[in-house]
C-alpha cells in the first residue's frame, strides 16, 4: 500500500465515535500521535471495549475502540496480553498519611492541609507507582481541625505546590462529645459573626445616609453663605483620608464639621480566622466534609445542624464493626455523596457481614471509597503509602465480590472520586477528543496485584513502569 | 295472715319482682360501670374501625398511635386490670383500663397472656447515658449496653446528673431533666462537715424565708420590698429546701441513718440515703422522717455481735421499711450493665434483686413499686414516668410471664410511645423460648382442620411460650405502701 494513502487512513477511519474532525479533516494531524493497545478500555462511559486501541494526539484522545486503525508514524504501546487494562486515573480524595500530627480537639478552621504536609522526597512517587492522578489530603484530628487540600501526584515533593489549596471544611464528630460542642459553638458563633455583620452594614449605610443629608444640607447653608460672603475655609478631611465630601468647610465652625465621615466603602467587622470557613459554610459559599464514626454521630450530627440547610459532605468512618446501617434510610433519603473506606464490616455483636457501600450504591447514594485504613478521630493511617494503596484496591475488589456494583465501584475511585474533589473535568470518562488522562495496568484495575505500567495527563507519561525499572536495574 | 294482706303481699311481691327485672334491664342498658375517659370518640372509633376494614383490608397505620391490648396491666397506681388495653398517642398514654376501644390505624401489639408494667426506673447506672461534662451530646441510642437495658426491662435510669430514658434509635425525647440530686455530706465521722452543712442550711432558709415575706409583702402592695441579697447562699441547697431536687446521703450504718433523721427533722427535704444496708434497724425512724432509701437486697454484710443491738444485713430489710411505710427503691450492687463476670449481679436484672426482697417478705406490688414509681419519685420525675396512668409518658414493658420469675423475658419495651426494644427483632434472646405470633384467622381455621382436638389441642402442644406464669401473690393493690 502507498504510504501516503496510509498516511490518510486514520483521517478517514479513527474517529469513528466523533466523525467531526474527521470531516474537515482536510488539514493533517499536527504532532505525533502515541497509540495504546491494550486487552480492554474501561471508559466508564458505558460498555468497556475488549482488545482496543487508544491514540493519543496533542493531549486529547484521538480515537478509541476496537476498530481504530494505528496512524503512521505512531509511537506504539502494544499491551495486549495478560488482561492489560486502560481506564480513567484513580483518584484518592483521603491520603492522611501525607499529612503531620493531629491538631486533636479544636476549633482550628484557619489550617490548611497543604500546609502542614510532611513529606519524603520521593512521597508522592507511591501514588504515581499506584496510577493514582491526584491526592486529597485533609487535616487530622476531631472537631473542626481545618481545610482539605488537593495534590497532584507528580508535584515536587517535600514542598508540593496544591493544585486546590483550600477545599473544604473539615468537621469530625466522635463519640468524644467535645467534638459536638465545638460544631454547636463554631455555628452559634458564625450565626453572631454575620448577625453583628448585618448590624454593622445597616449603622453604616445609616451614617453615610446621614453623612450625606449633613453634607447636601452643610452645601446649600453654604451656598447660602456664599452668596454673602464668599470665604475660603480650612480642610476639615474626615479621618480615613478620603477626600469625599471634600467641598470645603467654614473654618472651623460647629460641631459638625469636626465629626468624622463615616468610609466610603463598607468594611466589615474583622472576624476570627478560625471562624471564617465556618462563617463561609453558613452563608452556603463552602461545602464542609463532616467525619461520623458511628449512628450515633449521625445523630449528634442532625441533632446541632437542626433546621439549617448547609452544603455538606458525609464521611462515613466505619470500622470493623459498625452501626451505620441503621441510619441507611437516612443517607438514601439524603442522597448526597458519601465518602467510606472500602471494606467490609460486621454488624455490631455478631458475625454477620455488612457490606455498607453496597447498601448504600444499591438506593443510589454516589460514593467515593477511601483505603480501609483511613483512620478518624485522632489517629490516623500510619501505614505506609505502599499498604494504603495496595489495601485499597484489595478492599475495593473484597466488596466487588461481596455485591458491590464493578461501575460503581470503579468510579467510587476514579470520577466519582474527582467530582468530590471538584476536578471532574481532568479525570473524566474516556471519550474522542477528551484529555488523554488515564492509567495502564498490565491486569484488571480492582486486582491489588496487577501493576501500572503507564499513568498519563493530557498525554503527558508521569510513569512509565518500564522506563523506571530500565533506570532503576542501571 | 288475713286474706288482704295476704293479696297486698302478692301484690307488693309481684310489684318487686317487676321492679327489680325492670332495674336489671335497665342497668343492662347503661354504659358499664367504672370509668371510661371518652365514651363518645370511642364510639366514633368503632365506626371508624368498621368504615375502614371495608374500605381497606389493612388499614394504615397511624403514626404514633400504640394499642397494648389483652394484656394484664400493672398500673402500680391503681391496682391490676386483667385483659385491659393500654392505648398511647403521641408518646403518652392516652387511656387504659379494660373498656378502651382501640381506634383505626393504631399499631397493635398483642399481649394476650402477657404482663405488662411501667418501664423500670433505675436511680444509677452506669455506661448507659452519655459522660460528662455534656452527657446529652455524647448518648449514644445504639449501643449495645442500652439494647440490653431495655431487654432487662429498664426504660429510664440516672447517672451523672442526668435523669435520661433509653430511646433507642434516636436523641428525641432522650433528656427527662438534669441535676435530680444535691450530694451532702451528713457523716458521723466528721463534725466540722456536719456542722458546716446545718450553717450553710440554715442561711438558705433564713434566704428563703426572706423572700417569701418580701414577696408577701409586695403581694399586699408594698412595691418597695425586695428580695434578700443570695451571697453566700447555697443554691443547691435553696433547691433542696424548695423541695425542687433530692439530697443524696451515705447511710449505710444505724447510727448514720438516725444521723440523717435528725437532719430531716430539722430540714425538712426530700432525700435519699444510699446503700441502706442497716436502714431496718431504723425503720420506724426513717418513716416518720421520711427519709427514702436504696437497698441492694442481695448486698450482705454480717452483724457485729459487740453491738447490743441489731445489726448488720437482712434479707427482710425491704420488707420492714414497706411496713414502716419508708418508701425505697432496688438496686443491684452494680449499677452497670455488665457483659462479663457474673451474671444476675448487675442492673441487666433488676427485676431478680428485687425478686430477693420479695423473697424476703416484700409483696410482689411494693417491689415493683419501689422499681418504677418510687424510683421515679426519687429521681423528682414522678408526674411523668413510675406508673400506667392516663397523662404519663407512654414507658411501658411487655414480658412474657411474671417480671419477678427468672424465667421471664422482656418481649417488648415501649419508650415515649415508640418500640424501643422487640425480643424478636433483636439478636439477643430471640432465640430463646421464642415468641409466637397469635395465628390469624385463616391459620387458626387451617389448625383446626389438621387437629383432632381442635385448635386449642393444635395450639397447646406443650411447649411453655407466652404462657402466663403466675406466681403473683394475691394482692390486688398497690397501695399498701404507705406515704
Amino acid at each position: 500500500m502507498h504510504p501516503a494513502f496510509l498516511a490518510l487512513l486514520p483521517a478517514v477511519l479513527a474517529p469513528a465515535q466523533d466523525p467531526g474532525p474527521a470531516a474537515k479533516a482536510d488539514a493533517a494531524p499536527v504532532g505525533r500521535a502515541t497509540v495504546y493497545r491494550v486487552d480492554r478500555i474501561e471508559t466508564l462511559d458505558g460498555e468497556a471495549m475488549e482488545s482496543a486501541t487508544l491514540v493519543v494526539r496533542q493531549g486529547v484522545i484521538e480515537a478509541l475502540g476496537k476498530a481504530v486503525v494505528v496512524p503512521t508514524g505512531a509511537v506504539v504501546h502494544d499491551l495486549r496480553g495478560g488482561g492489560s487494562t486502560l481506564m480513567p486515573p484513580y483518584v484518592l480524595t483521603h491520603a492522611n498519611w501525607l499529612q503531620s500530627d493531629s491538631r486533636g480537639n479544636g476549633r482550628n478552621a484557619r489550617f490548611l492541609a497543604a500546609d502542614s504536609l510532611w513529606l519524603d522526597d520521593d512521597a508522592l512517587q507511591p501514588l504515581r507507582e499506584h496510577g493514582v492522578l491526584l491526592v486529597g489530603v485533609d487535616p487530622p484530628g476531631s472537631g473542626l481541625p481545618g481545610r482539605t487540600s488537593v495534590l497532584d501526584a507528580d508535584a515536587a515533593a517535600p514542598q508540593p505546590r496544591a493544585r486546590v489549596r483550600d477545599l473544604h471544611l473539615k468537621v469530625e464528630l466522635d463519640s468524644n462529645n467535645r467534638s459536638k460542642e465545638l460544631l454547636r459553638k463554631a455555628l452559634e458563633d458564625a450565626d453572631k459573626a454575620i448577625e453583628k455583620e448585618a448590624k454593622a452594614r445597616t449603622d453604616w449605610e445609616k451614617a453615610r445616609k446621614d453623612w450625606d443629608e449633613k453634607q447636601k444640607k452643610a452645601a446649600a447653608d453654604k451656598a447660602a453663605k456664599d452668596e454673602k460672603k464668599p470665604a475660603e475655609g480650612g480642610e476639615a478631611t474626615p479621618k480615613p483620608g478620603k477626600d469625599e465630601g471634600g467641598d470645603d468647610k467654614s473654618s472651623g465652625k460647629g460641631k459638625d464639621a469636626e465629626e468624622k465621615a463615616p468610609p466610603e466603602t463598607f468594611e466589615p467587622p474583622t472576624i476570627e480566622p478560625d471562624l471564617v470557613p465556618v462563617v463561609e459554610w453558613v452563608r452556603k459559599q463552602r461545602v464542609a466534609q463532616i467525619w461520623v464514626d458511628d449512628a450515633a454521630a449521625w445523630l449528634h450530627l442532625l441533632d446541632v445542624l437542626g433546621e439549617r440547610e448547609l452544603p455538606w459532605e458525609l464521611v462515613a468512618m466505619h470500622s470493623s464493626s459498625t452501626n451505620l446501617h441503621e441510619v441507611l434510610d437516612a443517607l438514601e433519603k439524603r442522597g448526597e455523596r458519601v465518602y467510606l473506606p472500602a471494606r467490609l464490616s460486621f454488624l455490631p455483636f455478631t458475625r454477620t457481614r455488612l457490606n455498607l457501600p453496597a447498601e448504600l450504591a444499591a438506593r443510589g447514594v454516589p460514593l467515593v471509597l477511601l483505603p480501609p485504613a483511613t483512620r478518624g478521630p485522632g489517629g490516623f493511617g500510619r501505614s505506609s503509602a505502599e499498604t494504603n494503596l495496595h489495601d485499597w484496591r484489595a478492599g475495593v475488589s473484597e466488596l466487588v465480590r461481596g455485591g458491590l456494583d464493578r461501575g460503581v465501584a470503579l468510579r467510587a475511585i476514579t470520577l466519582e472520586a474527582a467530582a468530590a474533589i471538584g476536578q471532574e473535568e481532568h479525570v473524566a470518562a474516556l471519550v474522542a477528543g477528551g484529555p488523554a488522562t488515564f492509567v495502564i495496568l498490565d491486569g484488571d484495575p480492582l486486582d491489588a496485584t496487577a501493576e501500572v505500567q503507564f499513568l498519563l495527563r493530557e498525554g503527558k507519561v508521569l510513569y512509565d513502569r518500564a522506563k523506571e525499572e530500565k533506570e532503576e536495574r542501571r | 295472715m288475713s286474706p288482704v294482706s295476704r293479696e297486698t303481699f302478692w301484690r307488693l311481691l309481684a310489684g318487686a319482682v317487676f321492679l327489680l327485672f325492670a332495674a336489671v334491664a335497665g342497668w343492662a342498658q347503661e354504659p358499664p360501670p367504672g370509668p371510661d375517659p371518652q365514651p363518645e370518640p370511642a364510639v366514633e372509633a368503632a365506626e371508624e374501625i368498621e368504615e375502614v376494614a371495608e374500605a381497606a383490608a389493612e388499614p394504615e397505620v397511624v403514626e404514633n398511635l400504640l394499642a397494648i391490648v389483652g394484656g394484664r396491666i400493672h398500673t402500680v397506681t391503681d391496682g391490676v386490670i386483667h385483659q385491659g388495653t393500654v392505648l398511647v398517642r403521641a408518646g403518652r398514654i392516652e387511656a387504659v383500663g379494660a373498656q378502651v376501644s382501640v381506634p383505626a390505624g393504631a399499631r397493635v401489639i398483642d399481649a394476650t397472656g402477657m404482663h405488662v408494667y411501667p418501664g423500670l426506673v433505675a436511680t444509677d447506672a452506669s455506661g448507659l447515658l452519655g459522660r460528662p461534662p455534656k452527657p446529652a451530646d455524647s448518648f449514644d441510642p445504639f449501643s449495645l449496653t442500652v439494647d440490653l437495658a431495655l431487654s432487662g426491662g429498664l426504660t429510664t435510669v440516672h447517672n451523672n446528673g442526668v435523669v435520661g430514658k433509653l430511646t433507642r434509635g434516636t436523641l428525641e425525647g432522650h433528656i427527662l431533666r438534669e441535676n435530680p440530686f444535691v450530694e451532702l455530706s451528713y457523716s458521723s465521722t466528721s463534725p466540722t462537715s456536719r456542722r458546716k452543712l446545718v450553717e450553710d442550711l440554715e442561711k438558705a432558709r433564713e434566704f428563703l424565708r426572706q423572700r417569701h415575706a418580701a414577696e408577701r409583702a409586695r403581694a399586699d402592695g408594698d412595691k418597695d420590698a425586695k428580695d434578700p441579697s443570695d451571697k453566700g447562699v447555697n443554691k443547691d441547697l435553696v433547691e433542696l429546701l424548695e423541695g425542687r431536687r433530692t439530697a443524696q446521703l451515705q447511710g449505710s450504718n444505724a447510727r448514720d441513718l438516725l444521723a440523717v433523721v435528725d437532719l430531716l427533722e430539722r430540714f425538712p427535704m426530700r432525700a435519699v440515703v444510699g446503700s441502706g444496708i442497716e436502714a431496718w434497724t431504723v425503720a420506724p425512724q426513717l418513716g416518720r422522717a421520711g427519709v427514702m432509701v436504696v437497698v441492694s437486697p442481695r448486698q450482705k454484710n454480717w452483724a457485729d455481735d459487740r453491738f447490743n443491738r441489731p445489726n448488720g444485713w437482712s434479707i427482710e430489710n425491704a420488707r420492714i421499711l414497706h411496713d414502716a411505710g419508708v418508701r425505697f427503691t432496688l438496686q443491684p450492687r452494680s449499677s452497670s450493665i455488665s457483659t462479663g463476670g457474673i451474671a444476675g449481679r448487675d442492673l441487666l436484672t433488676l427485676p431478680m434483686e428485687a425478686a430477693f426482697a420479695i423473697r424476703g417478705g416484700l409483696p410482689q406490688a411494693a417491689a415493683l413499686k419501689a422499681i418504677t414509681l418510687d424510683a421515679a419519685r426519687i429521681l423528682g420525675v414522678e408526674d411523668r414516668i413510675g406508673s400506667i396512668e392516663a397523662g404519663k409518658d407512654a414507658d411501658l414493658i411487655v414480658t412474657d410471664g411474671d417480671l419477678f420469675d427468672y424465667r421471664t423475658f422482656v418481649q417488648w419495651a415501649v419508650v415515649n410511645g415508640r418500640v424501643a426494644y422487640d425480643k424478636q427483632a433483636a439478636p439477643y434472646f430471640a432465640h430463646i423460648r421464642p415468641r409466637q405470633e397469635p395465628p390469624s384467622g385463616d391459620a387458626l381455621d387451617a389448625l383446626r382442620a389438621a387437629a383432632p382436638g381442635g385448635a386449642d389441642a393444635a395450639l397447646d402442644d406443650g411447649k411453655d411460650v407466652a404462657e402466663p406464669r403466675d406466681v403473683d401473690a394475691p394482692e390486688n393493690s398497690s397501695g399498701t405502701n404507705g406515704g
